[in-house]
């Protein structure tokens, strides 16, 4: 899972973009397509396939990212074509459940409606950089800092997190390795036993988490960090690409409502 | 100068104290060791220069400024940086640049300032080339070094370093203690905590404590004179003092006020020489 969506480094026009620019465009095109149709999905994918060419980014690559969801769009797509009223096209023996022909196409439109979810989102993570996201989210949230919404705090938390992610990776492997060397076994054993030595690697875990999290507050307080305003090292600014790609996105939320008046085909 | 007057701190209120009416001064580009046994008070002590601490009775001051006084502590932590023992959980930023803007960002800097200051910082500590790498990939060295360079961009005027040579090989440590150094010769006073002697033969001043007081303090040459007292408090002296404390012992007439291997070998030749001329 940790691999999923990885940052990958290049130049594209995509790259480039200001990051609140690409946060709020996966944002309008999620909304769309969970309330498109099927011309309207049909144009958005297209949408999509040019934006992942823009990128420069493979396709293998983009359809690696959604392998870990697999299971998840195969589930969702079972659910669809065996519960879904209509006219059935087989019948399942003895459970009373059919395929429906309603059903089958629904499962198909929904289970691509999430594939286009989770490919937009990992085309933004793998064409900007963690820290490029955060300040882009701190962007995003800022019109919300008059409402008392502690916007410099959310995002000093979110790198945080995203910082002591390998650090933690790294403590679970040596804990690991320190209760193996005592003659612990984490593979044999039925699922009772596993979930018992889960435990015994989850308490030093959080405990170490608790001392580690206590060292770098202190740590952060030293060097002068306070609840409230601060500075970055690089400030975001709009290039004539963001705007451009701002009007393209208007243009296709204004395409999408100008379809539901076409003839329907 | 960062004056500590008859400090005391308690961690718990009714426990033991952890300082005893500490007294000192420290001046602008004084290079300060600071060594002690175990659970002496040092980190504590160091820990009151910088407003991570307040002392429960007695006045610390940076520059004239209290650090009880809430307006100050921010320009306080700035002026006094802190390298703590493990660089893991001091490193913040999830690429080497951006850990180090940390600070200066802290201070409200305009963007320009932060970049030159970064720049300017990572040069010092030698990690140019490394500054978009992400902590995790960095070696324990490479580690210390972040974290030297991430207080360097807050231009202070003291540098603590608590045990900065702890997990670290022989060139990781050398390297290390020349920037120390370095950092010294720029006109930054240094307050190195560390167990190895052998670290702090070339500084200023030496202070030595033990169970929450200072129990004496002076130059190295003078507090390493003081080889009885030192074994006492189950303190190494330098490998160089040692060998010639221990020739003294044996009846060789020896000067004793050696700190460094280079030293020792040049009084052990002479002393030599003079054996082989009589």
């Amino acid at each position: 899972m940790y691999n999923w969506g990885q940052y990958v480094s290049g130049n594209s026009i995509i790259h480039r973009l200001d990051p609140r620019i690409k946060l709020l465009s996966v944002i309008v095109l999620s909304i769309l397509i969970l309330k498109a149709d099927i011309n309207a999905g049909l144009l958005l994918s297209v949408f999509m396939i040019a934006v992942i060419f823009m990128s420069r980014l493979t396709f293998q690559r983009v359809i690696s990212s959604l392998r870990p969801f697999m299971i998840f769009f195969i589930l969702l797509f079972l659910l669809h074509v065996l519960f879904t009223d209509g006219t059935p096209i087989v019948r399942i023996p003895f459970c009373g459940l059919s395929i429906t022909h309603e059903g089958f196409y629904m499962g198909l439109y929904i289970t691509w409606q999430f594939m286009f979810l989770v490919t937009g989102a990992s085309i933004l993570t793998m064409t900007t950089l963690p820290s490029d996201l955060i300040s882009g989210i701190e962007g995003i949230l800022k019109p919300l800092r008059p409402l008392g919404v502690p916007t410099h705090d959310i995002a000093i938390m979110l790198s945080l997190a995203l910082r002591f992610v390998p650090t933690f990776l790294g403590e679970v492997d040596r804990i690991k390795k320190a209760q193996m060397a005592r003659g612990a076994d984490f593979k044999k054993g039925n699922l009772i036993k596993k979930t018992k030595s889960i435990t015994s690697l989850a308490l030093p875990l959080i405990l170490s988490a608790f001392r580690k999290a206590e060292e770098t507050a202190t740590a952060m307080e030293g060097r002068g960090y306070k609840r409230g305003p601060r500075t970055y090292l690089r400030k975001l600014h709009m290039s004539s690409s963001d705007y451009a790609a701002l009007v393209v996105i208007a243009v296709i939320i204004v395409g999408i409502q100008c379809m539901h008046f076409l003839p329907s085909a | 100068m960062i004056k500590v007057e008859n400090v005391t701190f308690r961690y718990d209120r009714s426990g033991e104290p952890v300082l005893n009416r500490i007294n000192m001064t420290i001046d602008e580009g004084e290079y300060i060791g600071i060594v002690g046994p175990n659970g002496c008070g040092k980190t504590t002590l160091v820990q009151h220069l910088n407003a991570l601490l307040y002392p429960a009775d007695g006045r610390v001051s940076v520059d004239g400024m209290n650090t009880n006084d809430e307006s100050c502590v921010e320009e306080v932590r700035r002026r006094v940086g802190m390298v703590f023992q493990n660089p893991d959980n001091q490193i913040v930023g999830m690429t080497v640049e951006e850990d180090i803007a940390f600070g200066p960002g802290n201070l409200e800097l305009p963007s320009p300032e932060i970049r030159q200051r970064v720049d300017e910082s990572l040069a010092r500590v030698g990690l140019k080339n490394h500054a978009k790498r992400q902590p995790h990939t960095l070696s324990g060295g490479e580690k210390r070094l972040v974290s030297i360079a991430g207080i360097l961009a807050m231009k202070p005027g003291y540098i603590i370093f608590d045990e900065p040579t702890s997990y670290l090989d022989p060139s990781g440590r050398d390297r290390i203690l020349s920037i120390i150094k370095e950092i010294n010769k720029q006109g930054i006073a240094i307050i190195h905590i560390t167990h190895n002697m052998d670290e702090i033969v070339s500084a200023g001043r030496i202070i030595v404590m033990n169970e929450g007081r200072i129990v004496f303090t002076g130059s190295p040459k003078e507090v390493f004179g003081k080889v009885e007292q030192m074994k006492a408090l189950k303190l190494d002296i330098p490998v160089a003092t040692d060998l010639a404390w221990r020739l003294k012992q044996r009846g060789e007439d020896i000067r004793t006020d050696i700190l460094t291997i280079d030293e020792a070998c040049l009084e052990i030749l002479s002393r030599l020489q003079s054996l082989h001329a009589s």
